[in-house]
């Protein structure tokens, strides 16, 4: 890396921003609220379904919506599902990568319209495969749910919406790089690539027999690990540094970390598969890959603990908002690799298999870890684009700590909880009715969590929109304050 | 780590060689099976299912049945399922080869249908089970809800048709 940094700047330390609202951030301050107001729409949606879904799985016999075919578990699960990645964590991390990508890059979004054009023709792509879904043209793969007509459309609108962070890359000034730039990169160029060779052998010519499950369980660890992950990484090495105003502790292994990531984790889907009646060297792979994987997250651990660890890190970052969402979530990620390492082998992933433990597993990294620094994100880049301050502190504080409670809850239901559940169904001697009821308290948890996840979501959404209609800075005026 | 091409490159690579080596790996070892007698002259199995059964399988995944219950029987050590008496036997590839989309599921919130076909007891049974204690009534007409409509008759066929235990060359059966 030494060689690389000629620009004089710390190394581990991300460029220093203009306090005014730059050009950059001019000019790609429309398609980022589209974005942003998009996602949060979608996030409260799926917010509501998740309340529905919660319960209509804890009393399929005596729910609030017994025999409403519209509602029923399949539907509102898959939908919920959909919405939650490529409603809120599609748009949001195309804001969050759009932003990050032209600050470290100094780039000038000119053709913002095909952003926009990009970013509304996938929310109607989205809105029309959740219609779909909730009439009954679901397909049987999940987060493949949708219709496959819509499939090409989505990545089309990928590459309007979503390709704008490489060509900032290609087009930056400055020979240096920093750690954000390779994982926002290698998220833009690896979904689309995924995305259209799982829609190509799951949905359209379809592999024969379980060979579809082994693509599909390649797609999911992809797009959670390489969307999800790598994105939400990119936001963590760069607000760390950013607000603390202090260099990465070991920066110098960041590159390790990252080539290590994007190499393992495409290996790791098939350890959701073990004991299926798929080859065992595949599922063997699956496990290996997914231990392999300790090698970034220990040295990501190393990266953001450690530097939260130095000069009181840890409290200041508890008393800056958009950190507290942020470390909130890196120690999320953390706790992710090693459950994901732990679970996948053989004799723990036979107890927790088909459980709730692998909702909980992907909770873990889509919600706990990606979805906590988007929000710390936007309490960073949203009043630089609008101009404005944020409402209302007591929403914050709300929002903050509903949905830290909520993420907490729903993970201890869906770890705490599948584990017990995998317990019991090992053994044979135990019913289904007697699982049920034992699971029923954790139910109970899932359902108080949901709503308290929607609670904190509808808090966010009323203090952004209200900055955003607030602001009155036109685009091109600049910040005043 | 500067270079945009090297960097996407190894994106590339990262994504291309586990598909390469997973999907399609898994594609040229199991691509060519087909419906096998277990032993020489003896019937072919998987049996191919009747056309009532393949309508029935669009209404389980539309209605989002995956969702809740699994179709796979896992070999004893990693699980109980063959102590549940789900299988009598772990499922095999060849078990899925006519099947699309192969429906194995993650959750099971109700029980592993992998051999429903096997252990119910008749259709009356199927119907009963597919009601969900009322939850599921939806798929039926009439006063009481007792008329199964054209979605419930099909479901009801594609359940009866799932069956596992059969010997193929990968799972004998033990006589």
């Amino acid at each position: 890396m030494t060689q690389e940094n000629r620009s004089g700047r710390p190394q581990g330390r991300p460029p220093e921003g203009d306090a005014r609202l730059t050009r950059t951030e001019a000019q790609l301050r429309g398609p980022f609220l589209l974005f942003f107001v998009s996602a949060v729409v979608w996030l409260l949606a799926a917010s509501v379904l998740g309340v529905i879904a919660a319960l209509q799985q804890g009393s399929l016999a005596n729910g609030p919506f017994r025999g409403c075919e519209l509602l029923t578990y399949g539907h509102v699960a898959a939908a919920q599902r959909n919405l939650f990645v490529y409603g809120w964590g599609f748009n949001a991390f195309f804001a969050l990568n759009l932003w990050l990508l032209s600050q470290l890059g100094r780039f000038e979004l000119r053709n913002g319209w095909l952003a926009t054009l990009g970013g509304a023709v996938w929310n109607l792509a989205l809105t029309y495969g959740v219609i779909q879904v909730f009439a009954g043209n679901q397909g049987g793969f999940g987060l493949l749910e949708f219709p496959r007509e819509v499939g090409p459309v989505l990545a089309v609108a990928f590459l309007l919406a979503g390709f704008w962070p490489i060509v900032a890359f290609a087009r930056r000034p400055t020979g240096h790089t920093f750690a954000s730039q390779w994982f926002v990169v290698a998220a833009s160029f690896a979904f689309p690539l995924t995305y259209l060779l799982a829609q190509l052998i799951v949905l359209w010519q379809p592999a024969s027999g379980v060979v579809q499950a082994v693509a599909h369980s390649w797609f999911v660890s992809n797009l959670l690990l390489l969307w999800f992950g790598a994105s939400a990484l990119a936001a963590v090495y760069y607000f760390l540094p950013k607000v603390l105003g202090r260099t990465i502790n070991g920066y110098y292994l960041a590159p390790v970390a990252f080539w290590s990531y994007v190499l393992f984790a495409g290996w790791t889907g098939p350890a959701a598969l073990l004991g299926a009646p798929v080859p065992l060297w595949v599922q063997s792979i699956g496990v290996v890959a997914g231990a392999m994987l300790l090698v970034p997250v220990i040295i990501t651990a190393i990266n953001f603990h450690g530097t939260l660890s130095t000069e009181g890190g840890w409290s200041r970052a508890w008393n800056d908002t958009t950190l507290r969402f942020v470390s909130f979530g890196a120690v999320a990620f953390t706790l992710f690799g090693v459950v994901n390492a732990l679970f996948g082998f053989r004799g723990y992933n036979a107890t927790v298999r088909f459980t709730s433990f692998a909702a909980g597993q992907e909770q873990l990294l889509t919600y706990a870890f990606a979805t906590m620094v988007l929000f710390g994100a936007a309490y960073f880049v949203l009043p630089r684009l609008t101009g404005a301050l944020w409402p209302s502190a007591k929403l914050v504080h709300v929002h903050f700590w509903a949905t830290a409670l909520g993420a907490l809850g729903a993970l201890a239901a869906l770890l705490i909880g599948g584990w017990q559940e995998g317990k019991q169904l090992a053994d044979a001697s135990v019913s289904l009715a007697q699982v049920a009821k034992v699971g029923s308290a954790w139910n109970a948890a899932l359902i108080v969590s949901a709503i308290l996840l929607l609670v904190g979501h509808v808090a966010f959404a009323l203090n952004a929109f209200g900055m955003i209609l607030k602001s009155s800075a036109p685009a091109s005026a600049g910040r005043h304050d | 780590m500067k270079n945009l091409n090297t960097l996407l490159a190894g994106i590339f690579l990262a994504v291309a060689l586990p598909f390469g080596a997973l999907v399609i790996g898994s594609q040229v070892q199991l691509g060519s099976l087909g419906r096998a007698p277990a032993e020489e002259g003896g019937p072919l199995f998987p049996s191919r299912e009747p056309g009532l059964a393949i309508q029935g399988r669009a209404v389980y995944v539309s209605l989002g049945c995956v969702s809740c219950h699994t179709q796979q029987v896992r070999p004893a050590g990693q699980g109980s399922d063959i102590a549940r008496g789900y299988g009598v036997r772990p499922s095999v590839a060849r078990d899925y080869v006519l099947q699309k989309p192969v429906l194995l599921g993650d959750r099971r919130v109700g029980p592993d249908l992998a051999n429903y076909g096997a252990r119910a007891k008749d259709l009356e049974a199927v119907h009963a089970a597919i009601k969900h204690d009322g939850a599921f009534a939806f798929l039926y007409a009439g006063d009481k809800k007792t008329v199964a409509t054209e979605r419930a008759l099909a479901l009801a066929a594609y359940l009866q048709s799932l069956r596992q235990d059969y010997s193929s060359p990968e799972a004998k059966l033990k006589q």
